[in-house]
């Protein structure tokens, strides 16, 4: 067995019989027991193997050697079926390889909050992806039919921000976003802080940042504590992770802060950017099932967070 | 393998069988505590880019460590799945197959010592820091101390497996099926 039990992903464990699960557990794999999918796909497994329930102790014993190898390709072919990862073993890759996987993550967790998907469409529908998605749908279907187009779309559009609800009955994270990393939240934390304590008085520069860092990490942790106790099924760090990311918008009006934008532009400009990052959090942590019901209640304290962010960048 | 060993295992980075990648991760170790300890002096007078400075350090020292030179120099790597039906989170450590990675004395000895000592440091210079009360600092050295200190303990997590069992499964899920699942690995379970 030492040679065989190895975490080479391309040639599993599987050599093993279904039902040797028991008498082996060293080697048994969680597949076997759980996922009711396989043995539909292999509709060639005798039935007496089954592994659901728990099989006869007595048959376990004679098949345990034999089992080896025939059922070997059968595994390995339904392995890539239901992985959720790429499924290979990357602890030899080089280096680049692993810096252009994270970077990739990390910017398709960007496209994510520079696109949000609850205005525009995305999630509301199952196939507004396909249909040209978003923006560009919306922007097709008012060239094609003017201005009723136009109105429909607003409508649209209104009836998706009037509507939360419906909003948070799918589960609309896409894989993309379910690996977290911290480097959004650390470098739009940083930005933030830095931005805003810019233009501050020499003397209160320091107490600016840490002000507004300790602010931003506190207000993630509040908020996604409110999610988790209205019943989200999101982790801790992949709540922080996406509230993170969604920060961007307001570290362009910090950038806008610190360039002096006049306070009357501020107003209708920072309102807008407030109103994106609310877009885009939403849009993320709106499926993160909460329970029905209580849906503005898990998104007002996220509002308020951005809304206290975005009071700070006016006043500075 | 051994470390107290003088021959093959001394601490220098000529011995050493990937000499760039323990180099750059030794270079990350040092220079955030440097830029935390000297950076006042020498560079700049504000505080806030020493901050930043400092804090960038150490999430590159982080990352360097946690996906690169953990990876290269001792085989050791480790992560955090969520499960997206539940939200539970769930941590994966991971080790190469005994046999198939040469490991270098040198290397192994060089990061265990950087792995262990850098939260030590780490944790004077905070001691330092309350009994001077500079409150400005402590949010820095707290995240330096989690950081290194999560790095240290996932990575003694990852080796003490890899020891245990010389069969080579290294998914180590602490104890649940779906997991266990979500973990892709094929390896031993243990059904705890």
């Amino acid at each position: 067995m030492a040679s065989h039990g190895g975490r080479d992903y391309q040639n599993p464990l599987l050599e093993n019989d279904d039902d040797d699960d028991l008498i082996d557990p060293d080697d048994a794999d969680i597949n076997d027991f759980d996922d009711p999918l396989q043995q539909q796909q292999h509709p060639h497994h005798q039935p007496s193997s089954s592994s659901r329930g728990a099989p006869p102790l007595t048959g376990n014993i004679g098949s345990s050697g034999g089992g080896s190898g025939n059922t070997q390709s059968a595994w390995t072919s339904r392995i890539p079926g239901e992985d959720r990862r790429a499924p290979t073993n990357t602890i030899d890759e080089t280096v680049w390889e692993t810096l252009r996987r994270d970077l990739l993550a990390v910017w398709s967790k960007m496209r994510e909050v520079l696109y949000p998907r609850y205005l525009f469409g995305g999630t509301m529908f199952d196939g507004g992806v396909q249909d040209g998605g978003g923006l560009r749908g919306a922007y097709a279907s008012l060239r094609g039919a003017g201005l009723a187009g136009a109105r429909d779309e607003l409508a649209g559009l209104a009836g998706r921000v009037m509507d939360p609800e419906s909003l948070l009955s799918h589960n609309n994270m896409t894989p993309g976003l379910r690996d977290w990393d911290l480097w959004g939240p650390l470098v739009f934390c940083l930005l933030l802080s830095a931005l805003l304590s810019f233009k501050s008085r020499g003397d209160q520069k320091a107490v600016v940042f840490s002000g507004v860092f300790a602010m931003v990490w506190i207000g993630e942790a509040v908020v996604t504590l409110q999610i988790k106790l209205l019943g989200g099924n999101i982790s801790f760090a992949q709540s922080v992770c996406i509230i993170g990311y969604t920060l961007f918008p307001l570290v362009l009006a910090a950038t806008l802060s610190a360039f002096s934008l006049h306070w009357i532009a501020r107003i209708p400009i920072y309102l807008l950017l407030v109103g994106w990052s609310l877009a885009a959090g939403v849009s993320i942590l709106g499926g993160s099932g909460v329970v029905k019901n209580r849906v503005g209640l898990a998104v007002y304290p996220l509002f308020v967070f951005y809304l206290g962010l975005g009071c700070l960048c006016f006043i500075s | 393998m051994d470390p107290e060993r003088t021959g093959p295992g001394a601490l220098s980075w000529r011995l050493s069988s990937h000499p760039i990648t323990l180099l750059t991760f030794l270079a990350f170790r040092v220079s955030s505590l440097l830029v935390y300890l000297f950076g006042l002096l020498l560079f700049t007078d504000s505080l806030v880019m020493i901050f930043i400075a400092t804090i960038l350090l150490l999430a590159a020292d982080f990352y360097y460590l946690k996906n690169i030179a953990g990876r290269r120099l001792v085989g050791l790597r480790w992560w955090n799945e969520v499960d997206p039906s539940t939200g539970d989170s769930h941590w994966v450590f991971e080790s190469s197959e005994p046999g198939t990675k040469v490991i270098n004395a040198t290397d192994s000895r060089f990061f265990w010592l950087a792995i262990y000592a850098q939260p030590l440091l780490w944790f004077v210079l905070a001691v330092v820091a309350l009994f001077r009360l500079n409150f400005i600092w402590l949010p820095l050295v707290a995240i330096a101390l989690a950081l290194t200190i999560t790095n240290s303990l996932a990575f003694s997590r990852c080796d003490k497996f890899s020891q245990a069992s010389n069969l080579a499964g290294s998914a180590f899920s602490s104890g649940n099926l779906a997991g266990s699942i979500a973990s892709n690995m094929v390896g031993r379970f243990f059904s705890r």
